[in-house]
C-alpha cells in the first residue's frame, strides 16, 4: 500500500498541477485554470514540431539499431575468431553515460578541428555542417543514438539467438534450405517476440532522449532538433512554469502510450502468425 | 604535591596561552564557522572562490566549502532552494540578470562594507547599478563583464594587408569604429583557403548567443536621450525589440556569421575563444576572457599580438519615442554590459550572514580580486579602478601594449557616456528563450530579421501580460535605474 501510494502520489500531484496556472518564477499563487494548459500546448506549433522531431529521431534510430544490431548479433553468434573480444568491445558504447558520448561526438563533429572533418577533407568534403544545419544535425543525432544503443540490441538478440534449437537448423540444412531461407523462415520468426520487446523498449527509451541533444545541438539550429524532454526541461527548469510543464508531461505520457499501443497492435498479427 | 600543582598550573597556563595565540591568529575569529557557497562548475568563477576561501580560512580560521553546479543546473538550484526554503548555503555567486528572481531572498550588504576606499574603488557602473535593487545593495560584484573587441595586431598592422585593405575599401585598416567597418574587415579577412576567417561570435542557441546580438543592437537602440528604453518602453512596458534599430542589428548579426569559421552556428563563447586563440579569426567580440586566454602562450597561437578596443558604435540610433532615426555627427559608442559579471550574495536565511559577508569582502578585496583578474581560468575580469590602474599586475600576462589596449577597452567601455546595461527582469529565461529560438531561425535563414523580431515582440508582450505588466514594468525600471 505504501509502495503504491509512493508510486501514485507524484502522478496525482503532477496531474492536479497540470490544471493550474502555477509559476515559481516570478512567484505566483497557483490558480485553477481547467484545461487551459493543455489547450495552449496543443495549439502551439512548437509542440507539434518537437513531436515531429522526436518521432523522426526515434523511428530512424530504432530501425537502424535493430537492423545493425541483429546483423552484428548474427555474426557474433557464428562463432567467428575473437568473437568474445568483439562482444566486449561492441558493448562498450552502451556503458558510457549519454552526456559523455554527446561531448565526445561534439568534439569529433567539430567542423574545423574535429577528426571527422579532417578525414573527410582528404576526400574533398571539408567543413561539413554536422551540427549547424538542421538536416545534418538530425542525422548526427541519429548516428550517435545508433552508435550508443545498437549494443543493447546486440546483447539481447545474441541472447535470443543462443537459445534457438540447433536441430531445426540441422533439419533445414538436410532439406537444402539456403542460409537466407533459414534466416527468414526460422531465425527471424523465432526471434520475433524478443524483437518486438526490444524495439518496444528502445522506442520508449528513445522518446526520452535529452542529454545527447542538450549537449550536441542545444535543440538548435532554431528548434530543429528540440525533443519532447528538452522542451519540457526548458519549460520546467528554466522558466519554472510548473502547471504548463506538468500538462506537457502528461501529454507526453499519453503520446507514448498511444505510440506503444499502435506499435503493439500493428505487430501482434505478425507475431501470432509467424511464431 | 607542590611540584605536581606547579606542573598543573604551568600546563594550564601554557594551554591558555596557546589558545590565546590561536585566537589572536584568527582575525576576526570565525573558528568553527563553516560557510557553504554555491556557484557554477569551475574553473571559471569557482576557482576564484576556492582560492579566496583558502586565504580567508588562514586569516579567520573559518572554513568555506564551495559547491559547484553545472551552468545549466545553477539557476534551477537557486530557484528551488530559495523559493522552497530548502536552502542550506550561506553564499551564492550568480549573474546579475537572475537577480530580479532572487532579490526578495537576499540579505542587504552590511553598512560597514559600503564605505571606505575599497568601496569607492569599485567602478560605479557595477557599484551603483548592478549591485543595487530597489535602492538596496543586495550583492557584490566579483567579476566585471562587458563585451569588447579583440583583434590580431599582426594582421591589422601588416603593411601588405593594410595596403590591400585601403585599396579595396578606401579607408585605413584599423579596429572597426562602427559595425559597417566591422563587417567589411570581417569580409576582407575571410580566406577559407588560408584557414582564416573574419570574425567569430556565439551563434548557438543556449550558447550565450543573445548577448552577442545585444552587443550589436546596443549601438542602434540605446538612445542617449532615452535611457532604459532599449528593451522595453519604460512607460508602458511594450517590447521594443522589433523596432528598426533592432532589425538592423539582427541583419548585421546574421551577416557576421557568414564571415565566421564553418559550423559557427553551433559556436558558444568557448568555441569563440578557441577560434581566436587558435589564430583562425582576425577579430571577435566577446568578454574579457578572450583577451586573457589569447595572450597566454600556453593556450594561444597569437600571444603577443592581442589587440583590444571598445565595441564598434554607430552614428544612427533609433529613437523609440519619436519613431525615427537620430543621426549624430560623431560615432556614438554604446558598449554593452553583456551579462554584467558575477555577483556574490548572502541569502537572508543564512545563519552565518556576518561571516559570509566578511568572506565576500575578502573575495572581492583589491588584493585578492586583483590577483584573480590576472589569473587565466578564473573568469574574473576587471571591475575595480585598482585592477586597471595597477599595470604591474598585468605584466606577466600581457605585453605592455596588449595590457594598455586591454585595460583601456575595459575602462573606456565602463566610462562610456552611453554604456548599455543588460536586461534584468523577473522570468528572464522566459524572455530570452523566446528570443533565442527566433534568433536561431533567422541565423538559419528560415525567417527574415523583421519576421523573427516581430514574433519575439508579440511573445514578449504576451508574456509580460501573463506575468503582470505593472510588476514587470516596476522591475524593469528598477533594473534600468529609472
Amino acid at each position: 500500500m505504501i509502495v503504491l501510494a509512493m508510486a501514485i502520489f507524484p502522478l496525482i500531484y503532477s496531474l492536479s498541477i497540470s490544471f493550474m496556472h502555477y509559476r515559481l518564477i516570478p512567484p505566483m499563487p497557483p490558480r485553477f485554470n481547467g484545461l487551459d494548459n493543455y489547450a495552449k500546448i496543443l495549439g502551439q506549433a512548437r509542440f507539434w514540431s518537437v513531436i515531429y522531431t522526436t518521432s523522426v529521431i526515434v523511428i530512424f534510430s530504432v530501425f537502424l539499431q535493430y537492423v545493425i544490431g541483429f546483423a552484428v548479433a548474427t555474426a557474433l553468434n557464428a562463432k567467428i575468431r575473437g568473437s568474445s573480444v568483439f562482444r566486449v568491445l561492441l558493448l562498450m558504447p552502451m556503458l558510457i553515460a549519454p552526456v559523455a558520448v554527446a561531448l565526445i561526438a561534439r568534439m569529433i563533429l567539430n567542423p574545423v578541428i574535429g577528426p571527422l572533418d579532417q578525414f573527410l577533407t582528404m576526400f574533398g568534403f571539408p567543413d561539413l555542417p554536422f551540427l549547424s544545419n538542421k538536416n545534418w544535425a538530425m542525422g548526427s543525432l541519429i548516428a550517435v543514438e545508433v552508435w550508443q544503443w545498437t549494443p543493447f540490441v546486440i546483447l539481447l538478440m545474441l541472447a535470443g539467438l543462443q537459445t534457438l534449437p540447433r536441430d531445426v537448423y540441422e533439419a533445414a540444412t538436410l532439406e537444402n534450405a539456403s542460409k537466407w531461407r533459414q534466416f527468414w523462415d526460422i531465425t527471424f520468426p523465432m526471434l520475433l517476440p524478443i524483437s518486438v520487446a526490444i524495439i518496444f523498449i528502445r522506442i520508449i527509451e528513445s522518446f526520452k532522449i535529452m542529454d545527447t541533444v542538450f549537449v550536441m545541438t542545444g535543440g538548435g539550429p532554431g528548434i530543429a532538433t528540440e525533443t519532447l524532454t528538452l522542451f519540457a526541461y526548458q519549460e520546467g527548469f528554466k522558466k519554472f512554469n510548473l502547471g504548463y510543464t506538468s500538462a506537457l508531461s502528461f501529454l507526453f505520457l499519453i503520446f507514448i502510450i498511444v505510440i506503444g499501443v499502435i506499435f503493439l497492435a500493428i505487430v501482434k498479427p505478425y507475431v501470432e502468425k509467424r511464431s | 604535591m607542590r611540584s605536581l600543582l606547579q606542573k598543573l598550573a604551568l600546563g594550564t597556563a601554557s594551554v591558555a596561552l596557546s589558545a590565546g595565540m590561536a585566537s589572536a591568529a584568527c582575525e576576526p575569529n570565525y573558528e568553527g564557522v563553516k560557510l557553504t557557497y554555491i556557484t557554477q562548475t569551475g574553473p571559471y568563477i569557482a576557482s576564484a572562490i576556492v582560492t579566496a576561501a583558502e586565504s580567508w580560512s588562514a586569516q579567520t580560521c573559518g572554513t568555506v566549502e564551495v559547491v559547484e553546479y553545472p551552468w545549466s543546473e545553477l539557476y534551477p538550484k537557486f530557484v528551488t532552494s530559495l523559493t522552497t526554503s530548502a536552502a542550506n548555503f550561506d553564499g551564492m555567486a550568480f549573474p546579475p540578470a537572475w537577480a530580479p528572481d532572487f532579490t526578495s531572498f537576499l540579505s542587504e550588504m552590511p553598512a560597514a562594507m559600503r564605505q571606505g576606499p575599497d568601496w569607492e574603488d569599485i567602478h560605479p557602473t557595477y557599484r551603483d547599478r548592478l549591485m543595487v535593487w530597489n535602492g538596496k545593495v543586495l550583492s557584490q560584484t566579483m567579476d566585471g563583464d562587458l563585451h569588447a573587441l579583440t583583434y590580431r595586431i599582426d594582421l591589422f598592422e601588416d603593411p601588405k594587408e593594410m595596403a590591400d585593405f585601403k585599396a579595396k575599401y578606401g579607408y585605413d585598416l584599423a579596429p572597426p569604429k562602427d559595425w559597417k567597418e566591422y563587417l567589411e574587415i570581417a569580409e576582407f579577412f575571410t580566406r577559407p583557403d588560408d584557414n582564416l576567417w573574419g570574425t567569430a561570435e556565439a551563434y548557438r542557441r543556449g550558447g550565450q548567443q543573445f548577448w552577442f546580438f545585444f552587443s550589436h543592437a546596443a549601438s542602434y537602440t540605446n538612445h542617449p536621450d532615452h535611457p532604459g528604453a532599449m528593451f522595453f518602453d519604460p512607460d508602458t512596458m511594450d517590447a521594443q525589440i522589433n523596432n528598426p534599430g533592432w532589425v538592423r542589428a539582427l541583419e548585421e548579426y546574421v551577416e557576421s556569421s557568414k564571415f565566421a569559421p564553418p559550423g559557427s552556428l553551433n559556436f558558444s563563447f568557448g568555441e569563440v575563444n578557441a577560434a581566436v586563440s587558435g589564430g583562425q579569426v582576425a577579430m571577435s567580440i566577446g568578454w574579457g576572457d578572450t583577451g586573457v586566454i589569447s595572450a597566454d602562450p600556453k593556450q594561444s597561437k597569437i600571444a603577443g599580438n592581442v589587440g583590444s578596443d571598445v565595441l564598434p558604435g554607430s552614428t544612427d540610433i533609433w529613437n523609440a519615442t519619436t519613431n525615427e532615426w537620430s543621426n549624430y555627427d560623431e560615432i556614438v559608442r554604446s558598449p554593452f554590459m553583456a551579462f554584467g559579471g558575477w555577483q556574490a550574495a548572502v541569502p537572508e536565511f543564512s545563519s552565518n550572514k556576518e561571516a559570509s559577508w566578511h568572506f565576500i569582502q575578502h573575495l572581492t578585496s583589491p588584493a585578492i580580486s586583483g590577483k584573480a583578474a590576472v589569473t587565466g581560468g578564473t573568469g574574473v575580469n576587471p571591475y575595480r579602478f585598482s585592477h586597471a590602474n595597477n599595470k604591474e599586475l598585468w605584466a606577466d600576462l600581457f605585453t605592455p601594449r596588449e595590457a594598455e589596449e586591454y585595460l583601456a577597452a575595459q575602462v573606456n567601455s565602463l566610462d562610456a557616456k552611453n554604456v548599455a546595461l543588460d536586461m534584468r527582469l523577473p522570468a528572464y529565461f522566459s524572455y530570452t528563450e523566446i528570443l533565442e529560438i527566433e534568433l536561431s531561425k533567422a541565423l538559419a535563414g528560415d525567417v527574415s530579421a523583421k519576421e523573427a523580431l516581430d514574433t519575439v515582440a508579440a511573445e514578449w508582450n504576451s508574456l509580460t501580460d501573463e506575468l503582470g505588466r505593472d510588476s514587470q514594468l516596476a522591475a524593469y525600471r528598477s533594473a534600468m535605474g529609472l
